[in-house]
Order: structure tokens, then sequence, then C-alpha cells
């Protein structure tokens, strides 16, 4: 019974994402750009020559700014969660960050990165990248193998096998999806249209779905709670730097709100260039 | 016999050499002189005695101001509202966010311990410009960092670019928003409460 809850989230997450489609359709040929030139700093030149005033054109990096509709909502929760991870949950993090030594926190996100593969290995193929899909697949079977079940990144070792990060928001990036809107989830951070869609996507690439959730092996009573928990150790296991990165955003912004939903933003943007 | 196979090295060598700094771009060797100047700074015993500190701290100020464009990051940063300011305001301007930057960055240089720079590749973007890819590499951790160069007299650099988020136009939209509803005074202000 319990299980019906997640399943009826997830029918809503992709109708949503079908409701999704259609209203990005507008923003299509912009983003198109981007996604097409490969190179991140030559995919924002052709925009530059948009912006007026200033003798020659005054940077590379000017686009069209997302919209930002839900403004009081997201203020609010850029403000709950500064509070939740910034404030309460930063001497936790230090805490662990002090107990637990470097290498058990990266061995930790590792074995979860690894784990996940799929999901990476999935939206290399939907963006028709098979480069990349053979350089996810070969990391997965060597870091299983000699990596201790994704432990170590053996694999990291020989530059063409770096680690890779394409999710579910790049791949409808890609195929030419705007931002859509910028949008601030409790807990969950700085988000767009696209990317919350794209959560729903890698939610269903994710194994943890599949061996916990509402279409899981277990039958009736499975314990569908773990993979909250597993995702849950894993932001937690990650947050000391976490923290450190969205310090180095915050601490020398003069609007901090600007600053996260413009950084995001960006590294979103390149993230789908890529 | 020895000897002549010396030279051969030697000479092929000298040949790689050259041939690999015209592949690196005059912007890159602009940038890593500037870079392995702070590095040798940095690694300088004299600047982990405290009383010899602030005076190492201005030469690594000097060299970074050196190779780092402030008017035009400043101008940059402002974009199109850049000309809706005084010249003395652009001034003040200049002067408080350059500040803003020092301190921030100059914290963030002088905690790098073993940290390996990399130089992966020059990029022309057209009109004297040019954008050179970076690594750095330490601590098993790896970050993209770009810096875009322009040539006025000597290169310098007028944007840092760090895992794809560009410093200039991160620095665009939150000077954008805040002058939408605040006075150039107000915004130069705030930056300067930075500071203190």
């Amino acid at each position: 019974m319990t299980a019906a809850l997640p399943q009826k989230c997830i029918l809503i997450l992709l109708m949503l994402s079908v409701l999704a489609m259609t209203g990005c359709h507008a923003r299509n040929q912009a983003s198109k750009d981007f996604g097409t030139v490969a190179e991140p700093t030559a995919a924002a030149t052709p925009q530059a020559a948009a912006t007026p005033g200033i003798d020659d054109a005054p940077a590379e990096a000017s686009y069209a700014p997302t919209p930002d509709p839900l403004y009081r909502w997201n203020k609010f929760w850029f403000g709950f969660n500064d509070l939740f991870y910034g404030g309460l949950m930063r001497p936790f993090a230090k805490g662990y960050a002090f107990v637990v030594p470097k290498p058990v926190r990266s061995g930790l996100t590792n074995a979860y990165q690894n784990f996940i593969f799929p999901i990476r290995f999935l939206n290399a193929l939907l963006q028709l990248d098979f480069k990349k899909a053979s350089k996810e697949f070969g990391r997965f079977m060597i870091n299983s193998t000699l990596g201790i079940g994704g432990l170590i990144d053996v694999a990291k070792a020989d530059p063409n096998l770096a680690p890779g990060n394409e999710d579910f928001g790049q791949t409808l990036g890609y195929w030419g999806a705007g931002d859509g809107f910028y949008i601030v989830w409790p807990l969950l951070g700085p988000s767009t249209l696209r990317d919350t869609v794209g959560m729903a996507g890698d939610a269903a690439a994710n194994p943890l779905t599949w061996i916990f959730g509402p279409w899981s092996f277990g039958g009736e009573d499975n314990p569908w709670y773990w993979s909250y928990i597993i995702k849950g150790g894993d932001v937690f296991n990650n947050m000391p730097n976490t923290l450190e990165s969205y310090d180095s955003i915050v601490k020398p912004a003069v609007d901090p709100y600007t600053a996260v939903k413009d950084a995001y933003i960006q590294y979103r943007r390149n993230a789908v260039s890529q | 016999m020895q000897r002549f196979a010396t030279r051969l090295v030697l000479s092929f060598l000298i040949v790689f050499a050259t041939a690999a700094s015209a592949l690196a771009g005059p912007a890159t060797d602009t940038l890593s002189t500037s870079v392995d100047r702070i590095i040798t700074l940095l690694s300088d015993p004299a600047y982990k005695v405290s009383d010899t500190r602030p005076a190492m701290r201005a030469k690594l100020i000097a060299v970074i101001g050196e190779i780092f464009d402030m008017k035009e990051l400043s101008r940059r940063a402002l974009g199109p509202e850049w000309n809706k300011f005084t010249p003395e305001q652009q001034e003040r301007f200049v002067t408080a966010f350059g500040r803003l930057l020092e301190n921030t960055y100059l914290d963030k240089i002088e905690s790098y311990t073993d940290e390996k720079v990399q130089y992966l590749k020059e990029q022309d973007l057209g009109s004297d410009k040019a954008e050179v890819a970076t690594k750095v590499v330490g601590k098993g951790k790896e970050i993209p960092i770009s810096y875009r160069l322009m040539d006025r007299s000597g290169w310098k650099v007028y944007d840092v670019v760090i895992e794809g988020v560009s410093l200039v136009q991160n620095y665009r939209s939150q000077f954008g928003q805040i002058l939408m509803n605040e006075s150039p005074d107000a915004l130069i202000t705030k930056i300067s409460g930075k500071n203190t």
C-alpha cells in the first residue's frame, strides 16, 4: 500500500514533463544554439552582439536571462535552505568531516556514483554520445571490479576515463529544451523547470527506484524508504564539499540570491553544452 | 661520439621547447609567467613568517595587479550599466570591486599548498582576445579554470571562468539586480561594506 504513493508522484511528474516539453517549445531556438556549438565560450559569443551600450561587445558570456516568475517562493526557500544547510547542518557536516577521514568520504561517494552509473550511461546514449556511453560503461566495469564495488575510482587514472556527470536535465537540454524558469526547491536547492523534469527522469533511471521503488521485486512490503535513506546519506556524506562550494559563491557575493541563481544557470548551461 | 649525442639531444630539446611554446600561444606564456611568479612567492619561506607576511602579500597583490585588468573586469561586470556611472563613480567602483576580489581570492590562493596548474589549450576569441584553459590539480580534486585575456599592449586577464561559471557574468547578474532598485552610489557602498 505504501508503494502506491511514490508511483503516483512519478505519474504526476511524468505528466508535468509532457507539459514542460510543450511549454519549453518557444525557447527551443535560443537554447539549440547553445547545445550545438561545441565550445562553451564560443557558444556564448553569438549572443554577445545583442548587448548594446559599450564600444566593443562587453563580454562573451552574455545570454538571455532565465526568467524568475516564482521570485517570492524562490527567495523564501533560498533563505530557508541557507539557514538549514549553512546554519543548522554546518556543525554536523563539520563534525562529520572531522570524524570521518576524507578517503572514506570519497570512497562512499565513489561507490554511490558507481552504483547510479545507469543514469549517466542512459543519458549519454539518449544524447547519442556513444563515446561518453562507452566511457561510462568502461568506468563501471573497471571500478566495480578493480575498484572494489566502486569504492576506489581506479579508472580515473586514465585521462580517457575521467568521471562524467550526464543526467536527464542535460539530455533535455541537448534535444533543445530551454531552462524554462528558475525554481528553488525546499532542501533540494536551485533548479530550473527543465532540470526538475530531469530529476524525475534520473529517479526513473536510478537502480534504487527499481530495487526499492513501486515496481520493485520485493512485492507489497518492500522497504521503499531505503532509497530515500541512501540518497539522503549520499547528500550528507557530500555536505562538507557542498558547503565549501556554496561558500565560494555566497561569501564574495554582493547579492547572494542572484549569485547562486546565476552560478547554477551558468553551470548547467555549460554542462549541457558538453 | 658522446658529445655529439648530447648535442643532438639538446638541439632536439630546443626545437621541442620552441614548438611547444608556439603551440601554447602568447596569452598562455604571459599567464603562466605570472602564475609561476605567484607560486614562487607563495612557496617563499618568508611568507610563513608573520612579520614578513604583509610585505609578501603586497608583492603578491602587485603581481596579480599586473596580470589582471581591473578596469576592464569592472566595466564588463557592470555591462551596459557602466555608462550610467559618472567617471568619478566608475573610479570608486573599480577600487571597491578590486578590493572585494582581492580579499576573497587572496585567502583562497594562500590556502593553496601543493596544487599544480596545467595549461590545457589556448583558444582565439577574436579581436585580440584569447581564452586559456587550465586545470588546477591537487588533493584528489581537479578544478577547471579558464582565463580570458585581452591584448592591449600586453595580455591581461578580464574574466575568470571556474567550472563553467564566469566571474564577470556572475557579478553582472548581481549588479544588474541591485541597480534595478538602487543607485550606483548605493551599489558602491554595498561593495565597500563587504570589504570591512
